[in-house]
């Protein structure tokens, strides 16, 4: 069976037609499997998109942050050089005479040709560290339930590309002998790989190596269409989910929730409760997965031993919606509703089966997850969008969250102290409240822990210092200002949150406020980033940019020494939700003799102290360590005397932190501004 | 079966209270209203026989307009319907007047059981309740922790030093319960009950409506009148004593005599 020639190109020509068809069967099954998803809107910022596929997709530039990364590389580019070579060798398969160097001249083949060798070596070194990590080093991150059966979805994979490669060698080496002495072929001489691979050859006859290139090329053609066909039923999905994920991800600020409607009358149902009420994008994500698990390996949840690991969150989803999806769509076809059984995924319910309870409320929605997904994946919105339906539709939370929800209700804040006394902090400092001075051109905005919370009522005192040492206009809302419902959003109640926010909105554009400065980075990224849904439109700062630009005008000037070795700790809504790592650091290099020592998990691989997402309001009985408690402990390590912070919250868990292990004398936790305003000696003085 | 649960609104505990101007009231202008904890648990309650036993349950109130936000908080928690007597006569009712003002309204309702606080937090006289069973002539259980409804009889648990009583009383009755938050866990109202709960029918009710004359209740017909009130005394800041454990022990004592008298 020569390739190219009758009845062979016939024979390859079917094989050829039925895999492709098969493939685009199954593709157009995953498409409409998606389409049963909510509708959502990525379709704006085209050119932005597209450059994100050539960065991250092309360039594999998330992939490679890590070590691993770069056999993906190489593996990546490789199917792409091989998938070129393909087209040639499936010509072949149609008319023996099809050859590359007949179109692109002898001089480029070349190219090509030694260019393939070249990825295809690379591949062959790559698969082979990843058996060795997969088997050999076994990381954490590689582990999911079902051992087995990912592992053999490896195995048959690297199996297959190994094989498809070897093939390919096999039949160039072939090929090379045979085109040698002939006028009318040509073999390009580059391809050194391949005319290394002759030497197996050696000595055989014409017809010999006529067969055994046959061989190799029917070999390496049925194994590329069986990968082909292959693709869809594994992991490898992501080669089909990947590249659109990326295409269409989040372009705006990091886990911004979406903005429910709340008049709408119609609604039946509130947050999502079965997989087909997520948005087609939401699903997109799950077919992207390549179970790298990246997000498991940075999460604080996982770390810590809770009930939760991302990785599997978006296992489970995806293959809820691969059994559940194709059953919903023989429903729709009548004809096929026969065959479908009631029992089974159908009556899986995705809050319970699917997803537990303890997971959904295990995430701090630190975002590490998301930082870290090579191929963006957005988990965060998922877990908010079930808790939504928790809270709003079945008031399925702990009685913590219950009472914690009564007390902004009340009072707009967690604490449920009485709102009126909410400006008390500020009494006998010189602030004035926008309701006494409107002409000041900033808002203070103080947020729920600077204004009730003893220890962060120090951080408002301080920053208040600071800010009248810079000659700054500014004022606060002092009792009437409000929660800026950040958490109980993330909580999922959406309702309380949309009303907070409207009341604040109200409230600071009735002062015809345009400028906002806040020492709480959760309200920071909520005023910023997600009060524009409300019709806000303010410029909102964080103290340590706003510190930070004061500093570089020469506005503040530290003058005393402070020799303290300090750690950094990274606040999540600060670096990862706004791109603010420099800042906070700027200011603390500014201040002599500080030093200033990073934790092996900083900047955007930094380790969430265990507030966020409402956790700061629950309590944390799962799992084998707290997390503000591992998070102190790695602070611990670098031996410091101060743990510098940028957020209350993380001053309340790296405090507790503290206590827990008895270093509370030993070690202080103290806010950046804290920290200036010691050594910033105001000249009156 | 239909339950009238007895709701009143009250300031939130957390309220910063000023006495009024007159000495024997508080300024009202910067209080958050809540519904009192104990008619919280009381409507709970309701609600879990609605749930059982699929009881009706109508929300009693009386106040002014901004009640209206109490009796809404408890049909978005599930109850059917709600009642208010808003009529500026009963202002100033002792509880005997209150309780006039609502055994009149409960006339025109049907009920099997009312149910409602063992007492109010605002003023914390435990007398309405009691006084409600007395003028419509039915038995009251009081305290109760628990309520349960077979053969035409309520059964109630209460707590007494150290153990518990069961009681029962032939329909109907009334009965105040007691208990706390962690007892209770008063439902959270779902954003369905939410939005359910703004079509409920609510209906607003004078005095005259009730066949009750103004001088009847409030002010001028009451027995008990406030006449006067005081803030609590500022609490001293607590001192921490330094040094080591002897000169620690011995400032203490020292404080305990010279100071504070009581050694
Ligand atoms: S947001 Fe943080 S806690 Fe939540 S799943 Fe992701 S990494 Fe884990
Ligand atoms: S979600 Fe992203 S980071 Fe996590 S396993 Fe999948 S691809 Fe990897």
């Amino acid at each position: 069976m020569q390739p190219g020639y009758f009845p062979a190109n016939v024979l390859f020509i079917l094989i050829f037609v039925a895999a492709n068809a098969f493939f685009l069967f199954t593709a157009y099954k995953l498409y409409r499997i998606l389409r049963l998803g909510k509708p959502e809107d990525r379709f704006d910022r085209t050119s932005e998109r597209i450059k994100s596929v050539v960065t991250f997709v092309l360039g594999q530039r998330r992939v490679i942050r890590e070590p691993a990364g770069w056999g993906h590389f190489f593996i990546f580019w490789g199917f792409v050089i091989i998938t070129i070579g393909s087209i040639e060798t499936f010509g072949v398969g149609i008319y023996h005479g099809f050859a590359y160097w007949k179109f692109l001249g002898k001089g480029l083949t070349n190219v090509l040709y030694l260019l393939q060798d070249l990825f295809c070596t690379a591949v062959v070194v790559a698969l082979c560290v990843a058996l060795y990590r997969r088997f050999v080093v076994k990381p954490e991150r590689l582990r999911y339930e079902d051992q087995k059966a990912t592992n053999q979805d490896a195995c048959i994979i690297i199996g297959l590309i190994l094989v498809l490669i070897l093939l390919l060698f096999g039949a160039r080496a072939a090929e090379y002998l045979l085109a040698q002495g002939e006028a009318n072929r040509y073999f390009p001489r580059l391809a050194f790989v391949s005319v290394a691979f002759s030497r197996l050859f050696a000595g055989l006859t014409k017809e010999g190596l006529q067969a055994w290139y046959s061989i190799c090329w029917w070999g390496h053609t049925v194994v590329i269409l069986g990968f082909l066909i292959y693709i869809p039923f594994s992991k490898h999905l992501h080669l089909l989910g990947a590249i659109p994920n990326v295409f269409f991800r989040r372009l705006g600020s990091v886990g911004e929730l979406s903005k429910m409607d709340l008049e709408d009358e119609t609604a039946e149902t509130y947050g999502i409760s079965t997989i087909e009420e997520f948005t087609w994008k939401q699903l997109l994500d799950l077919y992207a997965c390549t179970e790298c698990g990246r997000c498991s390996d940075n999460c604080p949840a996982t770390l810590t031993g809770k009930p939760l690991s991302p990785k599997l969150t978006i296992h489970h989803l995806k293959e809820h919606l691969q059994a559940k999806g194709k059953m919903l769509l023989a429903q729709q076809g009548a004809a096929e509703a026969a065959s479908v059984n009631p029992e089974g995924e159908l009556v899986k319910a995705l809050i319970g089966d699917i997803c537990q309870h303890d997971e959904l409320w295990s995430c701090t929605t630190c975002g590490n997850c998301m930082e870290h997904c090579p191929v963006f994946i957005e988990h965060v919105d998922k877990y908010v969008d079930m808790r939504r339906y928790l809270v709003l539709m079945e008031s399925n939370f702990s009685p913590e969250v219950q009472n914690v929800m009564r007390n902004w209700e009340t009072n707009s804040n967690p604490w449920g102290l009485g709102f009126a006394t909410r400006g008390d902090w500020a009494e006998g400092l010189p602030v004035k409240t926008l309701a006494e001075d409107s002409q000041v051109e900033y808002l203070y905005y103080v947020g729920c822990a600077g204004s009730f919370d003893e220890r962060a009522k120090k951080i408002s005192s301080a920053l208040v210092t600071l800010l009248n040492e810079a000659g700054v206009s500014f004022g606060i809302l002092g009792a009437e200002e409000k929660c800026c419902g950040e958490t109980a959003r993330r909580l999922g109640n959406e309702y309380l949150f949309q009303s907070m926010a409207t009341e604040l909105v109200e409230i600071i554009n009735s002062y015809g406020v345009k400028k906002i400065i806040t020492a709480c980075p959760h309200g920071y990224n909520s005023l910023k980033n997600e009060y524009p849904q409300f019709g806000a439109k303010w410029e909102v700062y964080h103290h340590s940019e706003f510190l930070a630009t004061l500093l570089r005008d020469g506005q503040l000037q530290p003058q005393q020494t402070m020799n303290k070795n300090l750690v950094f700790h990274d606040s999540c809504y600060l670096g990862r939700y706004n791109d603010l790592y420099e800042e906070p650091r700027t200011l603390l290099k500014s201040i002599r003799g500080l030093k200033l020592s990073e934790m092996e998990r900083s900047r955007n691989k930094s380790f969430c102290c265990g507030a966020g997402g409402g956790r700061m309001w629950m309590e944390e009985t799962l799992g084998d360590q707290k997390i503000n408690d591992a998070r102190t402990d790695q602070a611990l390590k670098l031996e410091p005397d101060i743990i510098g912070v940028c957020c209350p919250f993380c001053t309340t868990m790296f405090e507790d932190g503290l206590k827990t292990c008895d270093m509370d004398e030993e070690v202080k936790v103290y806010d950046i501004a804290e920290i200036l305003a010691e050594t910033v000696t105001s000249e009156k003085e | 079966m239909n339950i009238v649960v007895l709701v009143k609104q009250v300031p939130d505990t957390e309220t910063k209270i000023k006495i009024g101007a007159d000495g024997k009231s508080i300024e009202t202008s910067e209080i958050k209203w809540v519904m009192n904890p104990y008619d919280e648990y009381a409507v709970e309650a309701a609600l879990r026989l609605q749930d059982s036993v699929g009881a009706s349950v109508t929300i009693l109130s009386m106040g002014p307009e901004r009640t209206v936000e109490s009796i809404r908080t408890a049909l978005a928690m599930g109850a059917d319907t709600g009642v208010l007597v808003d009529d500026p006569a009963t202002e100033g009712s002792d509880g005997l007047g209150k309780a006039k003002v609502l055994a009149a309204a409960l006339k025109s309702l049907e009920f099997d059981l009312v149910f409602c606080g063992h007492r109010a937090v605002d003023s914390d006289e435990n007398q309405v309740g009691i006084m409600v069973a007395e003028l419509a002539g039915i038995p009251h259980l009081g305290l109760a922790v628990s309520a349960e409804v077979t053969d035409g009889k309520v059964k109630v648990q209460r707590p007494i030093e150290g153990a518990k009583v069961t009681m029962e009383a032939i329909l109907p009755a009334l009965v105040t319960f007691g208990g706390a938050h962690a007892v209770w866990n008063p439902r959270y109202a779902s954003l369905p009950g939410i939005m359910k709960a703004k079509k409920k029918p609510l209906e607003t009710k004078t005095l005259a409506d009730l066949g009750l004359s103004a001088d009847e209740v409030g002010a001028q017909a009451a027995k008990v009148s406030v006449t006067a009130m005081e803030m609590p005394q500022e609490r001293q800041p607590g001192r921490k004593l330094e040094g080591d454990t002897v000169e620690k022990a011995k400032e203490l004592t020292r404080l305990l005599h010279e100071e504070a008298k009581v050694i």
